[in-house]
């Protein structure tokens, strides 16, 4: 093209622009190459195991899936194929594991450790990235798990049964694994009426009418008020952040432990029977004193309890194998530190009421943390899988670092007098194991209204190489002594004459 | 109008057959490599156990024998009409259509069922009658299209013609899904707006090629941008409006994003001003957003892409989908006919041969796979934009630009699509996808490339005066009446006045 004289704004040769654009579109088709990398490798092993992805829903209808058994190998979740359609079903051997277990049907979907290891036992995944790749090239590519839980049947079958026809949750844990060793939930629901497709539709429906709500799984998703044994959460942070140590007292704390201590023109009162003394600690523990606990958690501050509270899972769905509710310290959003909306609120929290509540797992953690010297463990109940490569085992995780170990210590002698001193027993009856040093906090978490408290109890043994922790919860069952700390004695003390001291 | 009548494609002249050795041995490896997914896909069928059904359908050998055979007439075809033509299109194409018909085959073939007379045909025999169809018409293209001036000289007729096509489809087109995109005429259906992103092609190649020198003088001013004399905005203004049209009118948002796409891409092409293509983002995206707030289509899609998992079993149920068959894919997928599990005899993804085909290659093939399709249209890409930058001239050069831009734009959008990158737009991967409309227009688009990439064709027509239309826009702007010189029109225009 021939322009006349000077042109001021000539184009450039199409020939560069064009490798402009080529070199654009290249430069796009490699951003989808990346989007394709994101989607195939690095989320493929968990959108594959989603459970409504259809490879595994296809699964679950054709592969008979793989056992459950308990730690000593004993067989949980079976299969049976059913003498009409010939498809398999699940066969449970206990009752007591409906709330873990859960189920699995064709028509009604699943629940529990069914549900969420749902890709492993049907055999569709897993969890190896080099095994998923190697499984491709096999003629059957389903390759059903095998589940190993670390619960031990007895402890499991014990937890129910002390739990009786209350509602309430027992936790059970090896503090320095991380392994669950009983998860007790009741009301239990009958697994085999909803498994077998005979069954399966009249059951199910039922279990959905039930008031009682026997889905719910009370240990990992039941929301309480937890009363006293937050004090060891107040305890953590105080001692965790260095502004409560073994000696701290306050000045103020005997004529209030009487008159009742004014924060926010609330007036905290102490229940009764505690003597205007002055507390430290472990006296503060032992008598569960409030007004102690409420000074403590005031001096700690807001912001320091929310922080340790959080490293301790607290504000978030806890890594589980199962479906987990938040435990809150704070319904949050005011205005004070740690989302507190004032010192009463903050005070009222530091002994366990307001707007605190927990799960049982997550006061389970709380004694973990202090019973493994400030060192939390994720807690897990599937310890192993076994496929046609072999047994993976799960390893132990560590979730956290909350406090150091000599301030761990600090609070497990706090603890141990709490369940073993002559004044704590009071509280703490029945929680002692005969001949092993036992730690622990009992609560009675007042619920408003005319009903009875919630009966609660967390603790651990033996106190110096713990290695059972356990958190006991009965609905309206009382006061701490009553009915939680008895039942948590009676547990630990059959863990020690199975699994020996 | 004083231009000369176009002239016919000239009929095939004496034979003189020119060997085609690069395209000889890439169609053999395309061969080997359909013969091998074939074999891979009867094998997977036969281990299937057939209590779980995975949907599969019998392979057709004979289908597969008559692709193949097509695929070597046209190359025959291509030797003997002894033009110099790209040696990579046909079979990089060939890859891609066989590659379909393989996925045709395996998919269930009740997807889409017609009746013919006296048979009744499914999703694979369709497929391969378009592919036919496709190939033959690039063929007969690239042999015959000898001269472009029916393209060149009529570039406003094209773009009245593609707008009435538009306006036809509103108003006389059939209802699918609340969306009205295809047109009906006697028994042939087909989808215009597959042939208008051609249309457009040819319109905007032959306006840019014609006025790109006055595109770049910055004569208005808006803030710190300098735009295009006033009047030569227009078209960027009415292809805007255009995009949105279509969005408003026939709720075809994947439509809208390819023409504006290949809209800014020629743009930038003609005029090599960043700053253009900037203002039409900018454009763009405030269309967007005020397309969001009024048309629900929009807002859906857009939410769905946002986060489809919260929506897994209602509308963002494909997409979910779709990302699980990539994730089932990994690596190095599942292979050919070993994925996409049905459950009570359900594919996972409803649209699959339309609109998810990259998903269930991705599946079936694994991210390598994935990576091999989008290099094979990268080739089609690269090769297009290498014959738009050896063309003879601009009209030819932003023609075959146009024309590649649209196969790699469109793929680009849905392969990004599929893979929630970007929302969710309902439009073909090129050549992959079931869909006879999308089929013929992918082969009129590499029988044009075809022709226009021979280095023999009639050379290009002397530049001719500027239309009326031109004249009268060009006195509206500065450049006419300061200073005559600087308007970059070549002296042979005098003649012609």
């Amino acid at each position: 093209m021939s322009a006349e004289g000077r042109t001021p704004a000539r184009p450039k040769p199409l020939g560069q622009t064009i490798a402009h654009v080529g070199l654009a579109l290249t430069v796009a088709f490699a951003g989808i190459a990346l989007g394709a990398g994101y989607w195939q490798v690095l989320r493929s092993p968990d959108l594959s195991r989603a459970p409504d992805n259809p490879a595994v829903i296809a699964a679950a209808r054709n592969v008979v899936r793989g056992l459950i058994v308990d730690r000593d190998g004993k067989v949980l979740a079976s299969n049976k194929r059913s003498t009409t359609t010939g498809e398999p079903y699940r066969v449970y051997a206990h009752r007591s594991f409906s709330t873990v277990i859960g189920y699995a049907t064709t028509d009604f979907g699943t629940a529990g450790l069914e549900r969420s290891w749902n890709a492993e036992l049907t055999g569709v995944s897993n969890r190896d990235p080099i095994g998923d790749v190697l499984r491709k090239f096999r003629s059957d590519p389903y390759d059903p798990q095998k589940l190993t839980l670390g619960i031990s049947s007895a402890l499991q079958q014990a937890a129910i049964d002390g739990l009786g026809d209350d509602r309430g949750a027992v936790v059970m844990l090896d503090p320095t694994t991380g392994e669950i060793l009983a998860l007790a939930s009741t009301p239990t629901y009958d697994t085999n009426a909803i498994a077998n497709p005979k069954t399966s539709r009249d059951a199910f429906a039922a279990i959905l009418d039930d008031r009682s709500k026997p889905l719910l799984t009370r240990a990992t998703q039941g929301q309480y008020v937890p009363g006293s044994v937050f004090k060891i959460v107040t305890a953590i942070a105080g001692v965790g952040s260095g502004k409560i140590t073994a000696t701290t007292t306050f000045a103020n704390q005997p004529a209030a432990e009487r008159d009742g201590l004014v924060v926010g023109g609330f007036r905290i009162h102490e229940h009764p029977g505690v003597p205007a003394r002055s507390f430290n600690l472990a006296a503060a523990t032992e008598w569960s004193s409030n007004i102690w606990y409420a000074l403590a958690g005031m001096r700690t501050g807001g912001d320091n309890l929310v922080t340790f509270a959080s490293r301790m899972g607290f504000g978030q769905a806890l890594p589980f194998d199962l479906p987990t509710a938040a435990s809150q310290v704070t319904g949050g959003g005011g205005g004070a530190p740690g989302g507190f909306a004032d010192d009463t609120e903050l005070a009222n929290a530091s002994y366990g009421q307001a707007e605190t509540l927990v799960t049982p797992l997550q006061m389970a953690l709380v004694a973990a943390t202090v019973a493994n010297g400030g060192t939390l463990m994720r807690p897990h109940l599937v310890i192993a899988t076994t496929g046609r490569d072999g047994t993976r085992t799960i390893a132990p995780e560590q979730m956290a670092v909350v406090i150091d170990p000599d301030q761990a210590s600090v609070i497990a002698d706090a603890m141990q007098r709490a369940v073993e001193s002559p004044i704590g027993e009071q509280f703490t009856t029945g929680a002692k194991v005969p001949g092993v040093p036992t730690a622990g906090k009992s609560g009675t978490a007042e619920l408003g209204g005319s009903g009875a408290p919630h009966s609660w109890f967390i603790g651990f043994a033996p106190v110096d190489h713990p290695r059972v922790v356990i958190a006991v919860i009965v609905e309206r069952g009382g006061r701490g002594g009553a009915r939680a700390a008895p039942l948590a004695g009676d547990l630990m003390a059959l863990f020690f004459k199975t699994f020996g001291r | 109008m004083t231009a000369a009548a176009p002239s016919l494609p000239a009929i095939l002249g004496p034979i003189r057959p020119r060997p085609r050795g690069r395209e000889t041995r890439l169609l053999v490896i395309v061969a080997v490599t359909i013969l091998v997914g074939s074999v891979s896909l009867e094998l997977a069928r036969r281990v299937t156990d057939p209590g779980e059904s995975q949907g599969l359908s019998p392979a057709n050998p004979l289908h597969l024998a008559i692709y193949l055979g097509l695929i070597g007439i046209a190359h025959v075809v291509l030797i003997l009409s002894g033009r110099r033509m790209d040696q990579i299109l046909l079979p990089a194409t060939a890859m891609l259509g066989g590659i379909s018909l393989l996925l045709m085959e395996r998919l269930p073939q009740t997807q889409v069922v017609q009746s013919v007379g006296p048979w009744t045909l499914g999703l694979g025999d369709i497929q391969l009658a378009w592919l036919i169809l496709s190939f033959s018409l690039a063929t007969i293209l690239a042999v015959t299209v000898r001269s472009d001036r029916w393209l060149r000289l009529y570039k406003y007729t094209w773009a009245a013609a593609g707008v009435g096509l538009l306006v036809a489809t509103y108003f006389l087109g059939d209802d699918i899904n609340g969306q009205r995109l295809s047109l009906s005429l006697g028994p042939i259906s087909g989808q215009p707006a597959e042939l208008l992103k051609v249309i457009l092609v040819v319109f905007l190649a032959g306006y840019l090629s014609e006025y790109r020198p006055l595109l770049v003088e910055e004569s208005t001013k808006v803030g710190p941008i300098s735009l295009p004399p006033l009047p030569f905005l227009a078209p960027m203004v009415a292809m805007w409006a255009i995009a949105l049209g279509l969005v408003v009118v026939q709720r075809d948002l994947g439509a809208a994003l390819l023409f504006f796409t290949v809209f800014l891409c020629l743009l930038y092409a003609a005029t090599g001003r960043v700053g253009y293509v900037v203002v039409g983002v900018v454009l763009f995206l405030a269309g967007s957003f005020v397309m969001y707030h009024l048309v629900a289509t929009v807002q859906t899609r857009v939410d769905i892409w946002l986060d489809p998992f919260k929506s897994a079993s209602g509308d963002g149920y494909q997409i979910v989908q779709s990302l699980y068959a990539f994730a089932r894919g990994g690596l190095l997928g599942t292979g050919l006919g070993a994925g996409l599990p049905t459950v009570g005899g359900n594919l996972p993804i409803p649209a699959v041969h339309t609109d998810f085909p990259l998903a269930a290659l991705g599946e079936e093939l694994g991210l390598v796979g994935v990576m091999a399709i989008l290099g094979l249209f990268l080739v089609v890409v690269e090769r297009g934009l290498r014959i738009a930058a050896s063309a003879a001239d601009e009209f030819r050069a932003l023609l075959a630009a146009g024309l590649a831009l649209v196969i790699g734009t469109q793929a680009l959008i849905i392969a990004a699509g599929n893979l929630k990158l970007i929302p969710l737009t309902g439009i073909t991967l090129p050549f992959v996808s079931y869909g006879g409309s999308s089929l013929l227009v992918n082969g009129i688009i590499v029988g044009l490339l075809l022709a226009l990439s021979d280095r023999g064709v009639e050379p290009p027509p002397p530049p001719r005066p500027r239309s009326r239309l031109a004249r009268l826009t060009g006195r509206v702007t500065r450049l006419e009446t300061p200073d005559r010189a600087r308007a970059p029109l070549p002296p042979a225009r005098e003649p012609g006045r």
